[in-house]
């Protein structure tokens, strides 16, 4: 028998050569040392004997000369071979063989705690009445830089497109985007790879670039990117759009900067990135113009004033030291941030540090909320929760937990057609999504992606509005964690949520924060940081 | 030629004052060293600072002459996509990153990281440099008429060094070129242009050991 783990053997009977001429081959029976395969000596015919003895080597599929067997666990990997699944094994492989690391692109997968532990509480007689969602209105919108800016942004709907630049995407998903981001009267994000001109009129629902003709109502908003990499940026682009996002870092790979590989740096590219053709755009892990939480400040002052004093200024945030890096962001004079959670996707990264690097989106929204509590500025400075949100539901209760809004990234690229093979980095995504290949990009149309995303956000702004009225509250900004329960206690000890049945926090939450900064105003606060900012 | 006195003034007064002056005729600028950002982002126009100039000055600079009579601070002309910055004195930590376009000239002693991820702008600097100048560069030119420190060019992708002195060492992905005669006359017509006593034969050119210094 397998020393661990039962295998399905499986022979493709139409390529196998001994099938089609018994006698010709049998490869498999000669190398396996298990005694799988046995010959029939009089017909030449090879047959199957004994699944049981199979052990999962593979020795025959590797030797097979026309790659027609197939060699599968029988019971999950996880329960017969953890740790050396077959996924490990193959990564050792290739280290073995080629010395480099493995790359790979979309985002986190397996088992990370997520939202799903999460229940909904619904209103009751004990509690405020349900609202009825077919007669009374749900509140939904959200305002960015009403006090501190000239032109806020008021989005219709509490979404954005996450960040993702041209580059790591088509075109044609970034035009889909747009367009998505017009039909909705929500705002996508240029990410960090410059502005596709047609990005700029496209989201505020134009089809010309003097914004002349207007096809998509309500119209959106174009968030411009400000990172470490800089591509494309100039005063012009800093004024192209509707805010400015400083872009600190990401779910997927927090602590790294972004890397779009020369193969990737086509014509158009490298145009919009102001490189040359077919170099390396690397993005640097940290600003190497900002040293200090000082020189923030400085920058963000420099940015309202190039926008004279217009635009929001926003930061997105890796899923890191939540209370600090938001309390930082604070001080720096933001209006928004949004924290990615270590689920949030990416265009290419090492494999080990998506896997494992971050804290997942649930265990960041608790301290970074409590950091805009303590500063006073909860709900004033908005909360843009990012990293692995799917649907209403974990919208839902992102935003219960304290976000004013969430962000689509990797369901916004599901929403296109993609079907998560994780190779966005190879440049071959056969959806147009992410490839830079003319033949593979016919295949989005940006109208009909626009569509399609606009469908989707609407269905989950159906969602929203189900969940926050069956919970008794006429706008989003009305939830709170007193609408959630955790259903285990792995989930109620990273959120800090009332425990299912318990119906209190765990113990282990009492005066968490109490250590934490004093409100704004009494000048200790920006010690507190500076001194949290200067340890991380 | 109007005059702004910046003491005690804060970025926005200072730089709208600025731009409303800027109306073909050259605006002076006084006590400028503890404005962040000083002349951030501008189009046009001809600006002397008179003393010394802080953190950010002239970032995003598009197309301004910006010349400073003493040192600056940090991050001189960051992201500058045109135009030209002089600086008679000394430039601190990172002077010239990010930049697409335009020339910076420091008379003076260039701080570490300078001319980091230069995107085409031309960089000279009359004295010393410290380390890692040159980082990730993609494009451009960066001139060093004196010294500089370690890693001189660290994985240098792109573009262009030329080094009169010496360096400590140099950086991944380099290796040194020979100075053709093309090479020789861009260097010796800027220094005449700005005014710099160098001698371009005895430069030394550091180049991108390959084009793509990360991955095969």
């Amino acid at each position: 028998m397998a020393v661990i783990g039962a295998f399905c053997v499986s022979v493709n009977r139409e390529v196998c050569i001994n099938s089609q001429m018994p006698g010709k081959c049998a490869t498999c029976a000669q190398v396996c040392p298990h005694g799988v395969y046995a010959l029939d000596l009089l017909t030449g015919e090879m047959d199957i004997q004994n699944y049981n003895t199979c052990v999962g080597c593979r020795i025959c599929s590797e030797f097979c000369p026309v790659n027609a067997i197939r060699i599968n666990p029988a019971e999950p990997e996880y329960i017969t071979r953890y740790p050396w699944t077959f996924g490990a094994i193959e990564e050792i492989h290739y280290k073995a063989q080629t010395g480099e690391y493995l790359l790979r692109g979309f985002g986190t997968h397996g088992q990370t705690p997520n939202f799903d532990m999460i229940t909904v509480v619904p209103s009751q007689i004990a509690s405020t009445a349900p609202l009825d969602k077919y007669r009374e209105e749900c509140d939904m919108e959200v305002v960015i830089g009403e006090d501190t800016c000239e032109k806020p942004i008021h989005l219709k709907l509490p979404f954005v497109w996450a960040a993702m630049s041209f580059g790591a995407l088509s075109k044609e998903a970034k035009m889909s985007l747009a367009i998505g981001a017009a039909m909705t009267g929500i705002a996508a994000n240029t990410g960090e790879g410059g502005l596709l001109p047609e990005e700029a009129w496209l989201a505020r629902g134009f089809t010309d670039s003097e914004m002349s003709r207007k096809k998509w109502e309500p119209g959106g908003y174009l968030i411009i990117q400000w990172s470490t990499g800089r591509w494309g940026v100039s005063v012009d682009y800093v004024n192209s759009g509707d805010a400015v996002e400083v872009k600190i870092g990401q779910g997927a790979k927090p602590g790294m900067g972004g890397h779009l590989l020369g193969a990737k740096v086509t014509d158009d590219v490298a145009r919009v990135r102001g490189v040359p053709k077919g170099s390396d755009a690397l993005s640097p892990c940290r600003y190497y113009d900002v040293q200090s939480l000082e020189d923030m400040k400085h920058m963000v002052a420099f940015l309202r004033d190039v926008t004279h004093y217009q635009f929001p200024i926003l930061f997105k945030l890796g899923p890191s030291r939540p209370y600090a890096d938001v309390a930082a962001c604070i001080e720096a004079g933001a209006d928004a941030i949004s924290i990615d959670g270590m689920v949030g996707g990416t265009g290419c990264s090492p494999d080990l540090v998506t896997q494992g690097v971050g804290i997942p989106t649930i265990a960041c929204l608790p301290p970074a909320v409590q950091a805009l509590k303590d500063y006073g500025v909860h709900h004033k400075v908005k909360l843009i929760a990012l990293g692995g949100i799917r649907n209403g539901l974990d919208a839902y209760k992102a935003m219960a937990m304290g976000a004013d809004a969430v962000g689509f990234g990797s369901a916004a690229e599901i929403a296109l057609g993609c079907r998560v093979c994780y190779a966005c980095h190879k440049g071959n995504c056969p959806y147009g999504i992410t490839s830079p290949k003319p033949e593979m990009r016919a295949r989005l149309d940006p109208v009909e992606g626009g569509q399609r995303l606009a469908n989707f956000i609407h269905a989950t702004a159906e969602e929203i509005k189900i969940l926050t009225m069956l919970s008794g509250h006429r706008a989003t900004i009305e939830l709170s964690t007193e609408d959630l329960r955790a259903m285990d206690l792995n989930t109620a000890a990273l959120t800090g949520l009332k425990l299912a049945g318990y119906e209190r926090s765990l113990p282990m939450w009492e005066g968490v924060f109490a250590s934490s900064a004093t409100p704004a105003g009494n000048g200790k606060n920006g010690k507190h940081v500076r001194q949290a900012v200067s340890k991380t | 030629m109007k005059t702004i006195n910046a003491k005690t003034k804060d970025l926005k007064f200072t730089n709208q004052a600025l731009k409303e002056s800027l109306n073909g005729h050259p605006v002076v600028i006084k006590n400028a060293e503890a404005i962040y950002g000083l002349a951030a982002g501008l189009k046009h126009g001809q600006v002397i600072i008179e003393g010394s100039a802080g953190d950010y000055l002239g970032v995003l600079n598009d197309g301004a002459t910006i010349h400073v009579t003493q040192n600056v601070g940090k991050y001189l002309a960051d992201n500058m996509t045109q135009g030209t910055v002089i600086v008679d004195g000394d430039a601190l930590y990172g002077p010239g990153q990010y930049c697409y376009g335009g020339t910076i000239v420091i008379r003076g002693n260039a701080g570490d990281f300078a001319a980091t991820m230069n995107k085409g702008a031309t960089i000279i600097v009359g004295g010393n440099v410290g380390d890692e100048v040159g980082t990730y560069m993609l494009k451009g030119n960066l001139i060093i008429v004196g010294n500089a420190g370690k890693n001189l060019a660290n994985y240098l992708i792109r573009g262009s060094i030329y080094i009169g002195g010496v360096w400590e060492s140099l950086g991944h992905n380099t290796k040194v070129a020979a100075l053709t005669g093309d090479d020789k006359a861009q260097l010796q017509a800027y220094f005449e242009t700005y005014q710099i006593v160098a001698d371009a034969k005895s430069f030394k050119k550091i180049i991108a050991a390959s084009e793509k210094p990360f991955y095969n």
